[in-house]
């Protein structure tokens, strides 16, 4: 089973922006995609349909990592995920072209803040999304599923983009 | 790739997958993202069966034609590789579009369904792309709720031939529907009154004139918007979302209506009008079935 996280181009665009701005000490910025989850003949679809972003004084002075957010940030992301009854995926953006990949520190952070999102949405799937300019990986933790699966993107505008169709180095 | 032997002597062998080497022009990977697209084709009429030969020669590598129906003699008329035999036999209008791209690409991947739409949703979830050939309102607009719900582009065309005091008059129109942006009911292609009328109407309509020129005109130009959306050859220009075809003039021009449009679609807004309105934990880990599909996941 694959499983793909859709977006909208105007999301994506909105998102990619935001995540850019400049903070005053993080070095990067993250963000949670709202989405609503959906099964398919062959894949688990994570559909996009909004962002919960976090907010520049939920950042922690952290120099070790590009961008550490504080307890406040996630239980605003976990409230989001409760109220909302939405499936959360962190995201993140590499500024460079081609297929990123998570760093040590991201995949050992994702797993230990991902699976949170059980304890206020344990029927939903969550995941954790890295976008470069071009290209995105991610994960995603499946109730009931043994290890995160990975996860495809596609971004549905004119032009569609899906990290799945494009040649392989 | 595997060689076959060339029935004309002294010519060079030719081999047996699509050489698109005359389409470069599309990008370096063009072959490979139409080769992993799927296209799903609602409706194999008159207009679909024109877009499923012209997406076989482009190289769509991944078809789920659907429709009910059988080859009737009414059909012959405009429906591309429909045969008078296939009339004798009523063949199913999903079997004539897979002869029709395997004649062309023998690799394709073709999940047909002759079923209604409604009745294959798992599967149409899938889909890269659904191209909507259908006829009436309420099943334009239903569709396009669903397409938008799983955020798939829904690329509708219609034509329709009205009667008038001075004779008769051809239109028609190929709409681009993309979550987030104007939808049919922005455009006012789905109107309540439309859909009133229609209902009213219904069973009592009897065959609408549909003929094989208008059919071809707006599947080009629905096959034009699909390459602009998965291989777009430049980007300067946006593709008009509504073009609007007069068959008495014979053009194609983008409609007045999108200067007026606004740029997202209210009818289509909410977070939870995406994603599976019941989402059914167990049928992830494979527990249970969910619409029909009787496998489970692991099995899929």
């Amino acid at each position: 089973m694959r499983t793909i996280l859709k977006l909208t181009a105007a999301l994506y665009d909105d998102l990619v922006q935001r995540l850019r701005e400049p903070h005053e000490f993080a070095a990067e910025r993250v963000a949670f995609l709202k989405c609503r989850p959906a099964l398919s003949a062959r894949s688990l679809l994570l559909l996009a349909g909004g962002v919960h972003h976090v907010e520049d004084g939920d950042y922690v002075d952290d120099p070790s990592a590009g961008a550490t957010i504080g307890r406040s940030a996630l239980r605003k992301a976990l409230q989001t995920a409760y109220t909302e009854a939405v499936s959360m995926v962190h995201v993140h953006l590499h500024e460079h072209r081609g297929r990123p990949s998570f760093s040590r520190t991201d995949r050992r952070e994702s797993a230990l803040f991902v699976p949170d999102f059980w304890n206020v949405q344990p029927s939903l799937p969550h995941g954790a999304v890295v976008f470069s300019f071009d290209s995105a990986v991610g994960q995603c933790w499946i109730p009931g599923g043994a290890a995160p699966a990975g996860v495809e993107v596609a971004i549905v505008g004119s032009p569609m983009r899906c990290t799945w169709k494009v040649a392989r180095d | 790739m595997s060689e076959v032997p060339c029935a004309a002597p002294g010519r060079w062998p030719v081999t047996d997958t699509l050489n698109l080497e005359r389409q470069s022009f599309l990008g370096k990977d063009s072959e490979i993202v139409l080769d992993r697209t799927r296209a799903a084709l609602v409706g194999l009429g008159g207009g679909g069966s024109h877009i499923a030969q012209q997406l076989a020669h482009i190289g769509v590598g991944s078809f789920l034609p659907i429709d009910p129906d059988c080859m009737e003699d009414t059909n012959l008329n405009r429906l591309v590789g429909g045969t008078m035999e296939d009339v004798k036999l009523g063949t199913p209008k999903v079997d004539i579009a897979e002869r029709l791209i395997k004649a062309v690409n023998p690799a394709a991947e073709i999940i047909k369904r002759q079923a209604s739409w409604t009745e294959v949703t798992a599967e149409l979830r899938d889909v890269d792309v659904i191209f909507a050939c259908v006829d009436s309102i309420a099943c334009r607009n239903e569709l396009e709720a669903f397409a938008r719900r799983f955020l798939i582009p829904l690329i509708d065309i219609g034509m329709d031939v009205h009667e008038s005091n001075d004779g008769f008059s051809i239109s028609g129109q190929v709409m681009l529907s993309l979550s987030g942006r104007p939808c049919m009911r922005c455009m006012g292609l789905v109107t309540d009154e439309a859909l009133a009328k229609e209902a009213a109407k219904y069973g009592a309509a009897g065959g609408r004139p549909q003929v094989v020129w208008p059919n071809g005109t707006l599947a080009s130009i629905a096959v034009g918007v699909f390459m602009r959306l998965t291989t777009p050859w430049e980007m300067r220009k946006a593709t008009p979302l509504l073009l609007e075809y007069d068959g008495d003039l014979q053009t194609v021009v983008p409609s007045n209506k999108l200067a007026y449009l606004p740029a997202h679609c209210k009818h289509y807004d909410s977070l939870h009008e995406i994603g599976d309105p019941f989402w059914i934990p167990d049928a992830v880990a494979g527990r249970i079935d969910i619409g029909g599909w009787n496998r489970s996941l692991e099995e899929r």
